[in-house]
């Protein structure tokens, strides 16, 4: 390995808080799931060091599958928010606040 | 090494591309800076010897999936997000501290936990296509397929859910 | 098992896998008037499966080179999540809200949920556990926000996939972490490493687990991974919010006995499971924190809510907190108790919600208003849901109070460290009462006597009584669900 895991891991530590600070920061829906997709490349990233650590090929399939079902995740997420801008004109999650009481 | 150094310069560039990602008021901004970040981490994939996922990564997240943002942030023409009112700062102060807070705490964890994951294996045979293809047609077979089934009912509930038309 | 002898025992996926396609096929091909055959397809190839699992060889083993395993323990939650689909596939046809819409889609999706939950049941890999989680989310995403033209369900599919997303991220994160110490992703191989384990990576585990249970609990929706649940649950399809608190909260008790018992439990094995070995962490305090969160969150929020779906959906927390009561005593007991629970919990919370639909039908709302004086005017809904009522509350002669003995025997016979959570289970049951009475007051002794009386339709009423017989005859008589949850309690055990 061409860096010791432990900066593999750090990186993709880094990664992922960023990812959740932006769910917790942003407002914006779109943003939001960008930030999710942020998390989910910082787990690949972790999987594929560690598949390169153990030289086995299971983190990596690992990480061909997450890659498959964040893209069916999105595409749904993004349809809910299209369906969404439809009726309300807005994708700030702040505003939609229907269901409380 | 200059390959380390290389480790390390994707690396730079993919947090400081997240972090504008996540700081951007501008939608169209953040997914610009969230292809790059994708286009570091495929780099650095390419250094970890899993050549077929660096491929995959610039296919699916960057030429597919971010595609998919831009789309649907240009269909619906979402200009700035509006500045947040007074009381939110304080919300948004807090989640920032607490997430620093986890970072360092975790990444504390990690690496005093990983205490025995130090020496380098120093052949690598599982990065190669083959060596991923054969794993994923004979002892992943299940979750392959059930991956497929699951994309065919996404793509039909996405369509269902998208077009106007009831 | 290799993929091609695994097939043989595979059956009862590969049927639901074909009427998936063959219901979308016919979606294809008729209007959208009549979109209600599809309906048809699922219920016969549900019941179709429900026959191939009762005949499957009784033999329990792995399938698909270690991904699956086939145990009665799995096949008892495949029995129950057909159950629930089948009714609750019933009464979406009785639906009204969902009249101005395709249901072709809608079937078809429940089609690969159940799918899902089944592999959710029985996956022993951690790839299978996330790819068994991830379809059931994203199925459950598209169906909260089915419909379309209604903002409310529109914001429950955002809030659901944003929520969703977010903790399957975490989950994935723990998921990775558990791989990096040990890896594998396979149950069996990586209890053994982790035993094998010295104390200084005892932190790291510590911290994947509690992100995989960020995971997990978002499914049965604990506490503090609840957030989700009334807001989706009051802006659903009250048939799939009816579905959402059954069905996907089983499996997800499924997957967490699983995970617990044959990852950390020593040996993979029950009989001396009385210990979380590897880690000093308090586990059973952790989770035992959780539970007692969990039901008296729900509870204390339901007192306050005017909508009875709402009502219901924080009710449904409160449950899982009661199931959660009996997760710190890993022993085959509270195991048991948990399953004998998720049956009687099967059926009177899908008839809760199906009284919340028939009322809906007529009253077109489902606020509590909307229920004065309904005891009178439509006396067969007034009595049926007062035995819902009562048997959530646990009281006897129902099978509430019957799962509710259950939970709280295991707890007592789990050693006096135990019996604060039975005493605050059964507070909590008291808090209960009063909402639960709440509905049965406003019905019989609040608005004005009508003279006419309404029948609700008969299929309707079918479902009903369909739910409402089990919930009153397993009060007296639970015979039948013991034993049968005795003779499930069989789990795949590698022995290496």
């Amino acid at each position: 390995m061409i860096v010791p895991l432990e900066h593999v891991i750090l990186l993709s530590l880094a990664l992922f808080s960023i990812g959740v600070f932006g769910v917790l920061f942003r407002r914006n829906a779109i943003t939001i799931f960008m930030s999710i997709e942020l998390m989910l490349n910082a787990v690949n990233l972790a999987l594929v060091g560690f598949s390169r650590y153990y030289d086995s090929v299971d983190g990596q399939v690992f990480v061909f599958l997450v890659m498959t079902l964040a893209a069916a995740e999105v595409a749904v997420g993004l349809a809910i928010i299209i369906a969404l801008y439809r009726n309300r004109q807005t994708v700030n999650i702040d505003e939609i606040n229907l269901l409380k009481n | 090494m200059p390959l380390s150094l290389l480790f390390y310069f994707a690396a730079l560039i993919a947090v400081g591309s997240a972090i504008l990602v996540v700081l951007n008021r501008n939608a169209v901004y953040s997914a610009i800076f969230l292809v790059l970040c994708f286009f570091s981490l495929a780099m650095i994939y390419l250094l970890l010897e899993a050549y077929f996922l660096a491929v995959l990564e610039i296919f699916i997240y960057a030429g597919a999936i971010m595609v998919l943002f831009l789309f649907v942030v240009m269909l619906l023409n979402l200009g700035r997000e509006k500045a947040l009112p007074h009381f939110m700062k304080f919300q948004r102060a807090l989640s920032l501290m607490l997430v620093i807070l986890f970072f360092f705490g975790v990444s504390l964890i990690m690496v005093v936990g990983s205490g025995e994951l130090h020496q380098p294996t120093i052949k690598f045979s599982s990065g190669s296509v083959y060596a991923l293809g054969e794993a994923l047609f004979t002892k992943f077979l299940l979750p392959f397929e059930v991956a497929s089934l699951l994309l065919l009912v996404a793509l039909i509930g996405t369509v269902y859910l998208a077009k106007r038309k009831i | 098992m290799t993929n091609l002898q695994s097939l043989d025992l595979f059956w009862p996926e590969l049927i639901i896998t074909v009427v998936i396609l063959t219901a979308l096929i016919v979606d294809l091909c008729i209007e959208k008037s009549k979109s209600d055959v599809v309906g048809w397809v699922l219920v016969i190839g549900l019941l179709i499966t429900a026959i191939a699992i009762w005949n499957q060889d009784k033999t329990t083993t792995t399938l698909f080179t270690d991904m699956i395993v086939l145990d009665p323990f799995a096949t008892f939650f495949k029995l129950l999540i057909i159950l629930s689909t089948l009714l609750v596939a019933v009464v979406s046809w009785q639906n009204n809200e969902l009249d101005e819409y395709r249901k072709g889609e809608y079937f078809t999706l429940l089609g690969i949920l159940v799918l899902g939950l089944f592999l959710m049941a029985s996956s022993i890999d951690l790839i299978m556990v996330y790819i068994s989680i991830e379809v059931v989310s994203i199925m459950s995403f598209i169906l909260a926000g089915y419909l379309k033209l209604d903002t409310r369900s529109n914001e429950a599919g955002l809030k659901y996939v944003v929520y969703g997303a977010f903790s399957s991220g975490i989950m994935l994160f723990g998921l990775s972490i558990l791989f990096g110490l040990t890896g594998s992703t396979n149950y069996f191989i990586i209890q053994k490493s982790l035993a094998g384990l010295d104390g200084s990576a005892s932190a790291a585990l510590v911290m994947a687990l509690l992100m995989i249970l960020a995971g997990f609990g978002y499914k049965i929706s604990a506490v503090p991974f609840h957030f989700w649940t009334p807001d989706v649950y009051e802006g659903a399809p009250t048939t799939i919010t009816a579905y959402l608190s059954v069905a996907p909260k089983a499996a997800g008790f499924a997957i967490i006995i699983r995970f617990f018992h044959q990852v950390f439990a020593d040996g993979g094995a029950l009989a001396d499971a009385e210990s979380l070995s590897m880690t000093d962490v308090p586990w059973p305090e952790i989770i035992g924190i959780l539970a007692v969160a969990t039901m008296t969150l729900g509870n204390l929020v339901a007192i306050q809510q005017e909508s009875i779906k709402r009502m219901l959906a924080y009710s449904s927390v409160a449950h899982a907190g009661y199931m959660m009561l009996a997760l710190p005593v890993l022993s085959i007991q509270t195991v048991y108790a948990i399953m004998v629970y998720l049956v009687m919990y099967l059926f009177m919370n899908l008839g809760a919600f199906f009284v919340v639909i028939t009322v809906k039908n007529k009253t077109g709302g489902e606020t509590f208003d909307d229920y004065r004086g309904l005891g009178w005017e439509m006396p067969f809904i007034g009595v049926v849901m007062t035995l819902f009522m009562l048997s959530l509350t646990g009281l006897p002669p129902t099978a509430g109070f019957i799962g509710k003995f259950y939970i709280f025997s295991a707890l007592i016979s789990g050693g006096s460290q135990y019996y604060w959570l039975a005493i605050v289970g059964g507070i909590n049951s008291v808090i209960s009462l009063y909402y639960y009475f709440h509905v049965v007051k406003v019905m019989f002794l609040e608005g004005e006597r009508k003279e006419t009386l309404v029948q609700p339709p008969e299929v309707m009423s079918g479902v009903l009584l369909a739910t409402a017989i089990p919930v009153f005859l397993f009060g007296i008589y639970w015979n039948p669900v013991v034993n049968w949850v005795q003779n499930s309690l069989i789990f795949y055990v590698q022995t290496m």
